[in-house]
This record gives structure tokens, sequence and C-alpha cells, in this order.
């Protein structure tokens, strides 16, 4: 049985159609990234997924139970980790842990047990009896996801989980994620960072203006681009604006940016741009103090996709 | 026709009431001592006994009866106007209604919190006109049914306007007292049903406070305008008509 099925699912609010005629399904034990850009339909998504908004016209059900029909008994087998880290900031971390748990009528020795193994596994345990007020944005997140997964859920809808952390928090997270595909867990992952997709996804989909553009494993969707190669270099005299315009007239450079202390030249022929990069560091006196060849990333997919253009080339998200 | 078990039931009806004290006892613990609350739902039906005692309108004796009836009514109404909007702020209502239960178990989860803060206010102030004033009971039954049912419709009252999609307290504070003040003049709280004009007598019959105040004056002096039945009978209707409101109104407004 499919942990979601989706089928021509469409939300209108009032003359808008943020989403429009959208169909996929997620397997059990997947891990399904959903990417796209600000106002493309994740969220609205995720509410019609989790029953908090009904559908206009089309179907969605969680391990066969429909989500308008059956909305008690869909939301049994889930966890939800909202965008905004939503606890209870007047609420100690524990009796948060214990609201989520009777929320999902939890008995009190397997809620017990639960919050305890999950405030001590996201490095919480020794603040339990702290206000979450006093908690710093990492650990809210972290007592966010803790309260997710105190049902021990089959699907867990994970809605940028690591969005604006600190590293430590970051890492714990993404760590725990690994550990919840390990344990079999679906998880459906909403995320700005594609890299983080990239790695913790077996397949991910595209939706741009409320329609699924792509939907497919991150290698497979590099593939269809392959077009898009690019080189990155790094001069010893700096990234100046005036640089950035020069490079993107050589001979096969379909588009540039900077990014860091290097430039990354977009391009279908590497070589003949390596070939210009050296020739253009010589009669600029310059030299060149790394150069590399990159393949397609996932980003460069979902730009090509979304169609998101800055600064008249390619460019990233944000 | 799919058969529906006694124990399906159960499972069901327990499931809703377990999450519904959950959410109640969030309530308890968060905003129950919250200014908002505080001032609406205790100082202000204070201050009008107050007002009506130095007005010479009646002895404060007299107006005891009338002062747990406006305090039923401002102090169930008052939490959730203030919670609901400001977890819609934190975001932390959506986790309430992603919970794998049912809107009327979300509904009552919010309303019992408003019943709860209202029956301890009405005990302090019954027990303080006891011990202070030392006003004479009739029949204490009568005035524990007043207040026990019109608790829970006034706290429901308040989770129905509570559903208005607001972040912002003062928003459902103002709605709410738009309702509450008419209701204490036109409901023979401190002016008598019958001395009041022809059409302010017909809207009296459809006003909850009307019934509540009724009991809990023939608890206190006897007086009755209609059956206890009746009047019991009528919150009844009220807190089911309100709690049907607030279910459709928050599935609207979820969206």
């Amino acid at each position: 049985m499919e942990a979601i099925e989706v089928s021509h699912l469409v939300k209108q609010f009032g003359t808008l159609t943020a989403i429009n005629d959208i169909s996929f399904s997620v397997a059990a034990g997947e891990t399904f990234g959903f990417l796209g850009p600000n106002g493309a339909g994740k969220t609205t998504t995720i509410r019609m997924l989790t029953g908090i908004s009904p559908p206009t016209s089309g179907t969605a059900t969680i391990f066969g139970h429909d989500i308008v029909r059956e909305t008690v008994a869909a939301r049994q087998s889930m966890g939800i980790v909202s965008e905004t880290s939503n606890v209870y900031t007047d609420l100690t971390g524990w009796q948060n842990m214990m609201l989520a748990a009777q929320l999902y009528r939890i008995g009190r020795s397997e809620r017990d047990r639960n919050a305890t193994e999950l405030l001590k596994r996201f490095e919480l345990y020794e603040r339990r009896d702290t206000k979450a007020h006093g908690y710093s944005k990492g650990m809210r997140r972290r007592l966010t996801i803790a309260m997710g997964l105190v049902n021990s859920p089959r699907l867990l809808f994970l809605d940028e989980p690591t969005s604006g952390l600190d590293v430590e928090s970051n890492l714990i997270i993404r760590e725990m994620i690994s550990d919840l595909i390990k344990e079999g867990v679906t998880v459906f992952l909403t995320t700005h960072n594609i890299e983080e997709a990239n790695i913790l996804c077996e397949r991910v989909a595209i939706i741009d203006k409320g329609h699924i553009a792509a939907i497919d494993a991150p290698e497979r969707l590099k593939k269809t681009i392959q077009s898009v190669q690019s080189v990155e270099v790094a001069f010893l005299d700096g990234t100046s604006p005036e640089r950035l315009d020069e490079l993107r007239l050589l001979p096969m450079v379909n588009g540039a940016r900077k990014e860091g202390d290097k430039f990354k030249l977009f391009t279908e022929n590497p070589t003949e741009v390596i070939e210009g990069v050296m020739a253009y560091a010589q009669t600029h006196h310059t030299r060149v103090i790394s150069i590399t060849t990159l393949g397609p990333s996932l980003e460069d997919v979902f730009v090509k996709l979304t169609g998101l253009q800055r600064g008249g080339g390619i460019s990233a998200i944000d | 026709m799919p058969s529906i078990s006694l124990s399906g039931i159960e499972d069901r009806l327990s499931r809703e009431l377990v999450a519904a004290w959950a959410i109640a006892k969030k309530d308890v613990l968060i905003y129950y001592l919250r200014p908002g609350v505080i001032v609406g739902g205790v100082l202000f039906p204070l201050f009008m006994f107050l007002a009506f005692t130095a007005g010479k309108l009646a002895t404060p004796v007299a107006l005891v009866p009338g002062l747990i009836g406006i305090t039923t009514l401002f102090s169930a109404s008052s939490i959730e106007p203030v919670s609901v909007p400001i977890e819609r702020r934190m975001a932390t209502f959506d986790r309430l209604l992603a919970a794998p239960v049912s809107l009327n178990a979300l509904v009552l989860g919010e309303s019992l919190s408003g019943l709860l803060y209202s029956l301890l206010i009405a005990v302090v102030v019954f027990v303080a006109a006891l011990i202070i004033l030392m006003t004479p009971i009739t029949n204490i039954f009568l005035i524990v049914l007043g207040i026990l049912f019109s608790s829970l419709c006034f706290a429901t009252l308040g989770t129905l306007f509570a559903a208005y999609p607001t972040e912002n307290p003062g928003d459902i504070i103002s709605m709410v007292n738009v309702v509450r003040f008419p209701l204490i003049f036109i409901s023979g709280v401190f002016i008598p049903i019958a001395t009041l004009p022809a059409v302010a007598q017909m809207i009296a019959y459809v006003s909850p406070l009307t019934y509540a105040n009724d009991l809990i004056q023939g608890g206190y002096n006897g007086k009755m305008t209609f059956h206890p039945i009746v009047d019991v009978a009528m919150l009844i209707v009220f807190i089911v008509i309100f709690q049907l409101i607030a279910n459709y109104l928050y599935k609207r407004f979820s969206d």
C-alpha cells in the first residue's frame, strides 16, 4: 500500500488556482522531496494532505485512508512538523511533549517513554523543565520535530526542517532524518535547501505555480539537463563585477555567476571554456588558482524547470 | 450499510475526550493569568457590580444573583477570544487543527477551559457573597445548575466568536462585547424583564443569559419566570447551536 496517493488534486481560493490537478504517489518507506519556489503550492499541498484544508477536487489517501472522509484515521499514522516552530513557549519542553502525545491519545507510560527518548535524542532532556520561551531557535526547532515524532508515525511531513538553523541543530536534525529513513519511516520533505533534498531524497517532485514540473530520482533529473554543465574558476586577484561581465562574453559561456571567491560559468562545452579562461587569464595578466568542471546540480534542474532567473543569467534560488 | 460497533464508539469518544481535556489543560496552564483574561473575565463584572451598588439601584444582597450571572457570562467567554488568535499568530493552532481529533473535540476542548475558568470565578463570588454579605439561599441546586450550564454555554459562545480568522485578540473581544453588553440589560440581570419595553422582552427570550439568570435568581430568592427544566433545556439548545456554528466556522476558516 502506498503511503501517499494523490489523484488530480485541485485547490482554488476564489478565482486563484493554487494547486492545479496534481497527481503523485509516495511508497511506504520512501523519502520524497517536494521542492518549489515560494508560492508554488508546497504548503497548500501539505495542508491538504494533512486534512487541514479540504481540496476543491481530487483525492488524497494516507495509507489507504481518504484524508477528507477518514481524516482522523489518516492523521493517526502521520507526524507533522510545520515550517514554523509551533511549540507552546509558555509550556516546558516536557509539557509540550505531553500535550502532543495526548492529542494522539498515547497512554501515560508510552508517552513518558517516547518523550524521554526523543528529548534525549534531540539533546533537550536536560532542559525539559524549562519553558520553551527560554530555548534558542534551534532548540525550539528540535522540540517541534520531537513533538512530531511522539506518536511514532509511519509517515512524517517535514516542512523546511533545517531552514535558518545553527550548524549543531542542522546536524542533529539531518542525522535524525537519516535514522528515520533507516527505520523505514516515510518522509515527505519540503525544503528550499536543494542539496539537502539531493542527499536525503530517493525521489523529488518540483512544483511550480501549482503544477508538478518534474518528478523523478535526483540523479535521473540531473541527466535530463546534461547541457547545463559548469566550470568553476578562481583567480589570484579576486572577483570583480567587471570580470564577471567579461567572463560572460567568453565563447561557449551561456551564463555566469559569482559564488564566493569563485566564478561559475555555465556551458555545454567545458573543455572550450577552460581554454578560453586560461587565455583570458594570460591576456589580463592574472593567474588561475583553481579550475573545476561540474555536472548539473539538482539546483540547476530546479532553476531550469521553474524558470527562476536573477541578474540576467542562470542563478541560484533564495 | 457499515456496522458501527459499541467498542468503536467508546474508543472514538474516549479519544475525543482525552484530546479535549489536553486542549483545556493547555489553556489553563497558559492563559488563565493573562491580563486580557483577568480584565475581561474578573475585573469587568466586579466593576459592574460596584457601579450598580454605588448607584443604589438595589442592595448588594439583591445584586448577587445578577453578579454571578454576568460573572459566568464574562469569565466563560473571555479565554478563547484571547487564546485562539494568539495561537493562530504562533501557528500552534495549526497543531490542534492537524491533530487526529474531530472539530467537535477541538471546540469542546477550547470551551472546557472557559467553563473551568468560569466555575472557578463563580465559586469565589458565591463563597465571598455567602461570607461577606450572608446572602440567603433558597435552593442551592438551582444555583449550581445555573452556573454549570451557563458557564458551558458562554464558553462555547466565546469559542464560536474566536473562530473569526484574526491573529489579534482585540478584534474578537470587540465583537464578543457587542453581544455581551446588550445581554446584561435585556436578560433580567439587573433590570426585571417585565419592566422592559415589549421589543426588548421578545429579545430576552433569545438570550441564554435570561435562562441562566432565571435559574440563579430562583436559587437565591425563589422567584422564577420559567420552570427550571425550561431554563436548562434552553441553555442546552443554545450550547448545541453554538457548538454546531463553531464547528462550521472553524472548518470554513481553517482554509
